[in-house]
């Protein structure tokens, strides 16, 4: 009898039960306390009327979402239909990026750095201008690679169409948490009223920029010869001088004359975490966390090892930190740098790892020695 | 009581030897083995099994025979006043040590074959395990690892088919473990040492990577996949992986959605 | 304040609003003090074995639930786990974290090995039949015996609190394997949940160390007259080789883990090697090496293993004995066997690091030697058996339970040969296989003996009987989910299906074995529900069982010629021991049972 009431039990909580997983209201850097009830229920109305829930999004006509991909990856875990997969999101990224995205799921506390909050709409490594959106090839590739130096893993052996749904839903999630941004700054620094109208006109000037990212992708120059080690050596030659230059291109000022990354004192912020600063911590999920300048010694490229994307890096900068861009952009059309610098700063920088002292930690080999 | 309680023990060895029957003829056996020494594990294991599956049938037969035989409300005959026998203690002693060390020394050279002789060979592909993936080097054109033709990935080690493989294994941060069950192979990577890990597939196709020692929450994350293909396969594999890693421009749109 | 005269109160009216409350409260301190001398503080034995027993039977629950909770997500990944679900993750639908999962396995197994087995082994029966075995009137050291107890409580303290600092409790495995347990920010619980892990277990090592010191003077010391060594019943020979044991090998452990927490807390590298990047932490301090931890965190854990089986391996022997009304096969065999394991336990350690990166040779070397433990174990079988055969068997709870446990113990001692075989080791480590050896030895083996030992000396304990009839549903329903639940897990093993994953099914290679899983988890739940039948028999028994007198059992044991429960000093007659303590069926008397303490009849006095 014991065993039947078991039983039971457990097979009603198997798999797909009505779940009633909200999206988490974002009012980070407002005051909490200055935000009304009825303010917060007008936004959660808004949310939820066009974007839905995490387990039954909703597509609204001009995101140019696709509604079976974002069906694919929201629900609950393992709460496949009919064979198709369902739950993606939830049993491979929501532990870290939470359910809403924002970063801050269970795990990101115990994570450096925290995993991303998509909400601003803020992407670091992209083939785009630093102020763009990642195109769909970014986010593929970020799936693909994961970011080496991070707690973000690959997913490549997922199937391609677990990976698209994925992608979609990333993107669905950082459409509705920048429209939610707007929004809230509407509702309670404006005191107005989410209309249709306003909704859908934040909604569009969102959407509108994930649709130019693809005209935004830096095509570089083509890359001088490098083919002979003579060349190679020149080429990185002066991509250590260009390095060295501190008013031209500024690199030593926070990546250090020997590039391991102790350049500057002071204490600096990526975007997600500049606004924690002189806030109560309460107000925030997570507590600040430093930024600190990548150490070029280690052969960890978080954005990825390609020439192109180191390029990339130096050309746009990296969106949200204190990484800047030295190419032309719309914002400055003559760049710091000229494309042949930087290429030189790429040759230089990928050589940095071969370095005799960049190896000191060479562990011995089991086979030569016999230890225990 | 008696009767009840026998019968329970008796199920021990019936429902235990059925039970093992019914798995192993329903898909629940070991992975397929597509290495060349892995059979001597597997071979080794069964023999074991057998060596006390007679053991145990028959302790626990023997064990619930008595606990029908000797139920003290039924059995007329006065209890045993015995307090052992050494002749019986001597051959229990000794036909388990006999066996125990025949097993013992049956096995050294299996265990020597598999972690004490690594092949004469410069490695094939050094993997780093790190907190949560399998990070992959392999040497470039130039045969040394170290250099700047390396070509590093990503959970996705490939092999070519019928070959001696060496993999290098270290870790970057704790203790993980190499584990390719088709390969029976398994090994602790170990922060601060290089540890050499080898082995021969001999079928072409792709098998599972585990992880199998605690690396923190995201152990069950670290899937890697083994691809086993021809020579030439491989080849062409790794000189692919080093073009995409040399790109300074972006793939054609074909080419860049099957990059992985 | 007006000081008082020497030794003497001020008078009424001149006291001050201090003195008149102390003088109010001093009515009820002498009786307060005499309740905590008693039942609280007392330095008898017996109180101090009650003591721990319902402390382990506690944490026996919080196991068995954190057990119940990682079957939950084997056999239901990510889905709603109930009660935690919506207390913890209620954001997530009651989806547990996966560092979650790696913290309910690592409590799990620390509060079973720590909280429950060692101290209801040694604690609560060691404390509570050793004198009463030998003859004694108490410990040795009967302020030492209840520091050792109370020591215990500042190890539930760190424990309980572990689970409430921020990053959790302890969650690199019941093993704290460096380097993810020795850099906090490695992983959740490597904050403040493993330093306080360790420090539990620090507190758990000296209070042990603490019982087996006594443990050992006792038994060497204070048995009564006539009670010579091997006139010692097993439980005795047990608790005193288990007590060598403890003494041994628990300061390599404390060793480990003041290295540990020193690692931790005082940026020390004895176990960090050079050049680590964990979770981009700062950089830590190396020269050292991880593998330094597992041998001297093994060396003491594996005669762990056997401190957590010899007692119940004498217990059933004794109980066994009793219950077949016979004498126990080859009792030197047994003492020697007992002996042989313990001695053996401290040479095998490395065949828990067959995989581990040491050097292979020394897989060799442990292989031989872990081979040639498992002769005592079966020459102890075998002697079991022996009692058995030829017996008049009576089916109480405790005879059943104890039979169970050499029933249990076959399976775990036999699967226990497939690890030792090194190349085999290859394919199963870490594997469930290894998950169903240990709870074959530790639950079919130890639990199910101490379930045995509490319905057999509950009477003396107590004063009453413990009821049969639901004893034995107890005994049947765990008998039969328990095998359920484990028997599976060897074949879990030869499939290959690893340990401590949150989410093994999605590799091909384990995905088939999710039916498997759910089975066993449901086996789980049915052997956590048949629990509560014991726990309500105990429980009710305390208050209306039906009081027995000083030997329900006919036992010949010592503790049964005392009261039950016996009072302070345990017996009222200076004990003198004749014989050996298993002479049941002997035509020296009509009975079937001869006590130790009963003078032999003028006859065989004569003869000899």
């Amino acid at each position: 009898m014991c065993v039947a009431a078991l039983v039971a039990v457990s097979g009603g909580c198997t798999g797909s039960v009505e779940s009633d997983v909200r999206f988490r209201i974002n009012l980070e850097g407002f005051n909490p306390a200055e935000v009304s009830t009825e303010q917060r229920q007008h936004l959660v109305n808004a949310t939820v009327a066009f974007f839905g829930t995490p387990d039954e999004p909703y597509v609204f006509d001009g995101t140019g979402l696709d509604a079976k991909k974002l069906q694919m990856a929201a629900g609950p875990s393992w709460s496949d239909e009919e064979g198709v997969h369902r739950g993606l999101y939830r049993k491979h990224c929501a532990h870290c990026h939470g359910i809403s995205g924002d970063g801050a799921g269970p795990t990101a506390i115990f994570l450096n750095p925290y995993p991303r909050d998509y909400r601003p709409g803020i992407f670091k490594f992209k083939s785009t201008q630093r102020a763009s959106k990642p195109t769909t090839a970014d986010m593929r590739r970020i799936l693909h690679h994961g970011i080496p130096g991070t707690a973000m893993p690959s997913f490549a052996l997922l199937h391609e169409d677990e990976i698209d749904a994925l992608i979609e839903y990333v993107k669905y999630l950082s459409i509705r948490g920048q429209t939610e941004q707007m929004l809230v700054s509407r509702l309670v620094e404006a005191d107005e009223e989410l209309t249709r109208d306003v909704i859908v006109e934040e909604l569009t000037l969102v959407v509108d920029t994930w649709n130019e990212a693809e005209s935004s992708i830096i095509t570089p120059p083509e890359r001088p010869p490098v083919d002979t080690p003579a060349q190679l050596a020149a080429s990185i030659d002066a991509g250590h001088k260009l390095f060295l230059a501190k008013e031209k291109s500024q690199c030593v000022n926070c990546h250090g004359p020997t590039g391991l990354g102790d350049g500057g004192d002071d204490k600096v912020y990526d975007d997600w975490n500049k606004i924690k600063l002189d806030k109560p911590a309460a107000d925030f999920a997570l507590p600040i966390q430093r930024l600190l300048p990548r150490n070029l010694r280690l052969g960890i490229y978080r954005g990825g090892r390609r020439p192109l994307d180191i390029y990339r890096r130096i050309h746009a900068g990296i969106n949200g930190t204190q990484m800047p861009e030295f190419g032309p952009s719309p914002s400055n059309p003559k760049g710091a740098l000229k494309a042949e610098e930087i290429w030189n700063l790429v040759d230089y920088v990928l050589s940095l790892p071969y370095e005799k002292s960049s190896r000191v930690h060479e562990p011995a080999s089991v086979a030569q020695r016999a230890r225990f | 009581m008696g009767k009840l309680a026998s019968l329970f023990f008796f199920a021990v060895p019936i429902v235990g030897v059925g039970f093992c029957y019914w798995a192993l003829t329903n898909g629940y056996n070991f992975p397929v083995d597509i290495s060349v020494t892995g059979h001597r594990i597997d071979h080794l294991f069964w023999f074991i099994a057998a060596l006390t599956g007679v053991v145990f049938i028959a302790t626990e037969g023997v064990l619930a025979w008595f606990v029908w035989r000797y139920d003290g409300s039924r059995n007329p005959d006065a209890a045993k006043f015995a307090h052992g026998n050494h002749n019986l203690e001597v051959v229990w002693t000794i036909v388990p040590a006999a066996t125990l060390v025949f097993i013992a020394i049956y096995q050294m050279n299996a265990w020597a074959d598999a972690k004490m002789r690594p092949p004469d060979m410069d490695p094939t592909v050094e993997v780093t395990a790190r907190q949560f993936e399998w990070r992959l080097r392999y040497p470039g054109a130039d045969g040394k690892l170290g250099t700047r033709d390396d070509v590093h990935h990503v959970n996705d080690l490939h092999v070519p088919l019928d070959t001696e493989i060496l993999v290098s294994l270290k870790s970057a941060d704790v203790l993980h473990s190499f584990f390719l069950p088709n390969l029976r192979v398994k090994q602790d990577a170990v922060p601060g040492m290089k540890i050499p890990v080898w082995f021969r597939a001999m079928e072409p196709g792709t098998y599972d990577l585990v992880c199998a020692e605690l690396c923190g929450w995201g152990h069950y994350k670290m899937k890697g996949r083994l691809t086993v293909e021809s020579r030439e396969d491989f080849e062409a594999w790794l000189a692919k992986k080093y073009q995409e890693q040399s790109a300074t421009q972006d793939a054609p749109a074909e080419e860049a959605k099957s990059e992985e | 304040m007006s000081t008082s005269v020497a030794g003497g109160h001020a008078p009424a009216q001149e006291r001050n609003i201090w003195q008149r409350t102390k003088h109010t409260l001093g009515a009820y301190w002498q009786p307060t003090k005499q309740f905590l001398g008693t039942y609280v503080f007392s330095r008898d034995h017996k109180v101090i074995g009650i003591q721990f027993l319902f402390s382990t039977l506690l944490w026996f629950l919080v196991g068995g639930l954190l057990a119940l909770a990682v079957r939950w997500q084997l056999a239901w990944p990510w889905s709603d786990m109930p009660v935690v679900g919506r207390m913890l993750f209620s954001a997530e639908g009651g989806q547990i974290s996966p560092e979650f999962y790696t913290m309910l396995f690592t409590m799990h197994a620390s509060i079973m090995i720590f909280f429950v087995i060692i101290p209801i082994l040694a604690g609560a029966f060691g404390n509570f039949l050793i004198p009463l075995m030998i003859g004694a009137e108490d410990m040795a050291f009967p302020t030492l015996n209840m520091l050792s107890y109370w020591f215990m409580w500042p190890a539930f303290l760190c424990m309980t609190a572990s689970f409430f600092v921020e990053g959790g409790a302890g969650a690199a495995g019941w093993t704290a394997y460096p380097t993810l347990s020795a850099v906090a920010g490695a992983a959740p619980g490597s904050h403040y949940g493993q330093t306080l892990w360790l420090w539990g277990l620090v507190f758990v090592g000296v209070s042990s160390m603490m019982g087996s010191v006594n443990y050992l003077t006792t038994i060497i010391q204070m048995r009564a007259p006539g009670m010579n060594m091997f006139r010692m019943p097993m439980t005795i020979w047990a608790m005193f080789i288990t007590a060598i044991l403890q003494a041994f090998a628990l300061p390599v452990l404390t060793a480990a883990l003041f290295m540990q927490i020193l690692d931790r807390t005082l940026g020390t590298g004895f176990f960090l090697p050079e050049g680590l990047l964990i979770n981009n932490a700062e950089a830590s301090a190396g020269g050292g090496q991880p593998l330094l931890w597992q041998h001297l965190f093994w060396f003491y854990s594996h005669p762990a293993v056997y401190i957590m089986i010899l007692p119940a391996m004498g217990m059933v022997s004794d109980i066994i004995s009793c219950n077949a009304r016979k004498p126990l096969f080859g009792y030197k065999p047994m003492v020697y066997s007992i002996a042989g394991i313990a001695g053996l336990g401290f040479i095998v350690w490395g065949h828990h690091m067959f995989m581990s990166g040491m050097n292979p040779a020394l897989g060799m070397a442990f292989m031989l030697s872990t081979m040639m433990i498992a002769l005592p174990s079966a020459i102890k079988v075998f002697n079991w058996l022996g009692t058995m055969w030829g017996g008049r068997l009576r089916y109480t709870t405790a005879m059943l339970f104890a039979i169970s446990f050499v029933s249990m113990f076959i399976i775990g001692g036999l699967s226990g040969i497939f690890m030792a075989a090194t190349p085999v080791d290859i394919f199963i480590h870490d594997t469930y296989f290894i998950v169903a050896h240990i709870h074959y030895v530790l639950f079919g083996g130890t639990a199910f003996g101490v379930f045995g030992a509490i319905y057999f000396w509950f009477p003396k304990m107590f004063g009453r009987m413990m009821n049969e009839f639901w004893g034995k549903i107890h005994f049947f329903l765990s008998f039969l989910f328990f095998n359920g639940t484990f028997f599976p897990m060897h074949i879990l093993g030869v499939g290959g299906f690893p340990r401590r994953l949150a989410d093994p099914y999605h590799y091909e290679t384990f995905s088939h074995l999710l039916p498997m899983n759910q089975f066993i988890t449901i086996c789980a739940l049915g052997m956590g529900a048949t629990q509560i039948i014991f726990a309500a028999n105990l429980v009710w028994s305390l208050f209306f069982g039906p009081r027995c007198g000083r030997n329900p059992w006919h036992a010949n044991t010592l503790e049964w010629t005392a009261p039950s429960p016996p009072g302070h000093g345990n017996f009222d007659f200076q004990p003198i021991v004749y014989r050996g303590p298993y002479e049941y069926a002997s035509p020296e008397t009509d009975e079937d049972y001869y006590p130790q303490t009963q003078p032999p009849p003028e006859e065989a006095v004569a003869q000899h």
